[in-house]
């Protein structure tokens, strides 16, 4: 299956990013090591929403590399890589007032701009389609083109696909250097040499690329319901408060930290996100925060009243200082490529990234122009070595 | 030292004698139980005073009756909350409590944690496990308990342990004698087993009791004989049992299970000491000891707690009483140890998820604990793998332990309503402040 001339290629973090870059990169043809801290989608990969969706993304190149992201999956669908782990789905920007309202309108109009169907919703319309939805929504705007997926499910299947050696509990502590050139990583366990790395280890990317500080962790808390239905999603679509663009698109509201997303699960459960909590790293939820947001869904929901909560856990966020993700060859050392800092975004781009740094670690131009997502853009302190 | 109370969680025998010692050492105690009454599944009381009184040694009454008398006596230092479920530490280090007469969730700053919730009963999955008419012998016994009425029609009890023995004479006592009781083991082959049980002869003379109750009322009392499968048949229920190289079907109307008691999957919280809320267990969620020893240590929990606060030093005056109970159950474990049939790939697992043993088989062979959950889904549903989690381990021995299902400390660890908890408004504003402030003024 590969030639003695293939490369072999260490990926480190089995997330969402890093499972789809080692099925592209053994597609084609590089033997693979796929190095994972702890299990697959252990980290942000597995606490995430499923929202594969352009709607939420801020105006300029997320928005532009979202459109793509979401073909991506569709294609991936269509191809029977993903089959069946993508379901189409409109995402709902609510707005509570005419403040927010005018915030969708603004949002509504960026998304048109580039390309993205968008249909004006009244609060008639809004109750029709999502019937028991609150009294406090006072308009919205339908992005029917959306879609859902589950980020340990992509992550599993990329795996269950392309088969590379998977090594769990490895966390890798540093890379290793042969004059200006990668040349391994050394584990726990030991050093694995490689031709070439791609580190998508999320916030644990952050020591091993030199990029200090500009990574920063953002915890998000989330709660899980029972079913409300034996299966299937329970209501027309993903809700998302205006108040979590406002979050995104830097806008300060009066409940910034709190972006609420009602996701309804394929499996009739809803999951109730998130907030948004700088630089917390602990995977760990308080009841405040937990009711904070759930008082939010009710005021958005109040359905959801009948429900039980079975679960709650935190995800980390890997958030870069400039909002972009860092995807690229490393400006000062060669054979390594960066993929990390996704923020709330990586299941969306996931897929499309982990395909842009597979081909990049083998010197190819990636499909989709990645230029401005590229590490140079920052001044390297020092790779761990 | 503060004055903040311990929180007992569960008003069964260990809970009541935890509660009871620490009163009495003059530390405030606040004692929730789920139910709307103490005394925990031993000492379940009838719903009403006609329901008859099922069968039981006397000595658990009078244990019962100085617990109750106890906690009457204590007045105001045990502030007992009924119908309060406990729902973990948070992240702030509350811990959560759900008053679910009040529909209401609030924290408690408890100076130390005793969580005294008993034990879950063990069933090993076989195709059918899940029928309507199958019910765990424990349940049943609650039930009886509850109602005095034993389940109508032919019943067969089956599994492994001791219990099957006093569920059955409790059934025959309430008027409705089982078809069989059918045990796993071959507890006749193990003689030092049973030699070593006399050295507890209050258990002894219990045991003794049951089987000659079902002796009086021709209930054969079959060893070396599994249940392998279940299927309905009409209203009625056909179990097909293996014993030695023999199969036979029995036609009932239900099916009682048990094999054996687990210790620490009630809430699957673990016992922290330095944290900065100490959290032991007590009684049968700990160590599966009995409900005679359940009280002596729920009086050792409090007085390590009560040690680990400062509050004096931990006595040693029930190791006596709970290492006798150890050797009892370690003897009564050898007697009845067989180990349950291998389940059939259409065998339910999870049944919240409905999950099967195929299923199980379709994931990666080197899965760990955390991918059988995330990818697999077995534990996901609303029990979080309290009752799945053991049998998925037991399927899956080689699944990586380190790679726990959670990386954190999860709550709640039982559902709890969505509109309770969001009512949620206790002053953990220390933990994060912007929060609180946005939310009071909703």
């Amino acid at each position: 299956m590969h030639s003695r001339s293939s490369p072999h290629v260490v990926v480190v973090g089995a997330g969402i990013v890093g499972a789809a870059a080692a099925f592209f990169l053994e597609a084609a043809g590089a033997r693979v090591t796929l190095v994972e801290a702890e299990a697959p989608a252990a980290g942000a990969t597995g606490a995430s929403d499923g929202a594969v969706s352009v709607a939420s993304k801020r105006p300029g190149p997320m928005m532009a590399l979202a459109l793509e992201a979401r073909a991506f999956y569709r294609e991936l669908a269509a191809r029977g890589v993903l089959e069946g782990l993508f379901h189409p789905r409109s995402t709902f920007l609510l707005a509570r007032g005419d403040e927010e309202a005018s915030l969708l309108e603004r949002h509504g109009a960026d998304l048109a701009a580039a390309g993205e169907r968008v249909v004006a919703r009244s609060a008639v319309d809004l109750r029709r389609l999502l019937p028991g939805l609150g009294a406090s929504v006072t308009a919205g705007i339908e992005v029917p083109d959306d879609g859902h997926a589950i980020g340990y499910e992509i992550t599993a299947r990329f795996l269950a696909r392309s088969r590379p050696a998977l090594r769990r509990a490895t966390p890798v502590r540093a890379l290793k250097l042969r004059g200006d050139r990668v040349a391994g990583v050394v584990t726990a366990q030991g050093e694995i040499a490689a031709d070439r790395v791609i580190v998508a280890a999320g916030i644990g990317s952050a020591v091993l690329i030199g990029l200090g500080d500009v990574l920063v962790p953002r915890k998000g808390q989330m709660a899980v319901t029972d079913r409300a239905q034996p299966s299937g999603p329970a209501i027309g679509g993903h809700l998302m408060a205006a108040t979590y663009l406002a979050a995104k698109r830097g806008i300060s509201l009066d409940k910034p930290h709190i972006g609420l997303v009602i996701d309804p699960l394929v499996t009739g459960q809803f999951l109730i996100g998130g907030s948004r909590e700088e630089n917390r790293s602990d995977r760990r939820t308080d009841a405040a925060t937990i009711a904070a947001i759930l008082r939010e869904a009710l005021d958005f929901y109040p359905p959801l009243a009948g429900r039980r909560v079975i679960r709650t856990f935190a995800g980390i966020r890997t958030a870069c200082r400039d909002g972009l993700p860092i995807v690229g060859p490393h400006p000062a050392v060669d054979g390594l490529v960066v993929a990390t800092g996704f923020e709330g975004d990586g299941i969306c781009l996931g897929p499309l990234m982990g395909a842009c740094a597979a081909r990049l670690a083998l010197g190819e131009a990636p499909a989709t122009d990645v230029s401005v997502l590229s590490p140079r853009r920052f001044a390297v302190r020092e790779v761990a070595q | 030292m503060s004055d903040a109370p311990v929180l007992v969680v569960g008003a069964g025998p260990a809970g009541l004698g935890a509660a009871l010692a620490l009163a009495q050492a003059g530390v405030p105690v606040v004692l929730t139980e789920q139910r709307d009454a103490i005394g925990g599944a031993i000492h379940r009381q009838p719903a009403s005073p006609q329901v008859p009184k099922v069968l039981r040694p006397a000595r658990h009454a009078r244990s019962f009756a100085m617990l109750a008398a106890g906690l009457a006596a204590a007045g105001g230092r045990i502030d007992l909350r009924t119908s309060t479920v406990f729902l973990g530490l948070d992240g702030a280090d509350n811990a959560l409590i759900d008053d679910r007469r009040r529909q209401r969730v609030e924290a408690l700053s408890p100076a130390g944690i005793i969580l005294a919730t008993g034990a879950v009963e063990k069933v090993h999955p076989f195709p059918g496990w899940e029928l309507p008419g199958v019910m765990t012998a424990g349940g049943a016994q609650v039930l009886l308990k509850e109602t005095g009425r034993a389940p109508d029609g032919p019943v067969l009890v089956a599994g492994s342990g001791p219990l099957l023995l006093a569920v059955a004479a409790q059934l025959a006592a309430a008027g409705n004698p089982p078809v069989a009781v059918l045990e796993r083991g071959r507890p006749w082959r193990r003689p030092t087993a049973l030699a070593a049980m006399l050295a507890s002869p209050a258990n002894v003379a219990e045991g003794v009791g049951y089987a000659a109750r079902l002796l009086r009322h021709g209930v054969p009392y079959v060893t070396g004989a599994a249940v392998t499968a279940v299927r309905t048949q009409g209203d009625d229920l056909d179990v097909m049992v293996r014993h030695g190289a023999a199969e036979r079907t029995y036609r009932v109307r239900h099916l009682l299970v048990h094999d054996g008691l687990r210790a620490g999957a009630s809430t699957g919280i673990t016992e922290t000491r330095d944290g900065p809320v100490p959290v032991l267990l007590a009684g049968d969620g700990r160590e599966i000891l009995g409900a005679d020893a359940a009280v002596a240590d729920g009086r050792r929990a409090a007085a390590e707690m009560l040690a680990l606060l400062g509050r004096g030093a931990a006595s040693a005056g029930d190791e006596q009483t709970l290492g006798a109970a150890r050797r009892f159950q370690a003897a009564l474990a050898r007697l009845c140890e067989a180990p349950p049939p291998s389940p059939p790939p259409e065998t339910l697992v999870c049944r919240c998820e409905g999950l099967r043993v195929a299923d199980l088989d379709h994931l990666r062979p080197d899965a760990s604990m955390r991918e059988l959950r995330l990818v697999g889904r077995f534990g996901m549903g609303p029990c979080q793998g309290r009752f799945c989690g053991a049998s998925v381990a037991a399927l899956r021995p080689d699944a990586d332990p380190s790679l726990k299902a959670s990386a954190v400390p999860r709550w709640p660890v039982r559902p709890v309503s969505l509109a309770s908890l969001a009512g949620f408004g206790d002053p953990a504003a220390r933990t994060n402040p912007r929060i609180h402030q946005d939310t009071e003024d909703r």
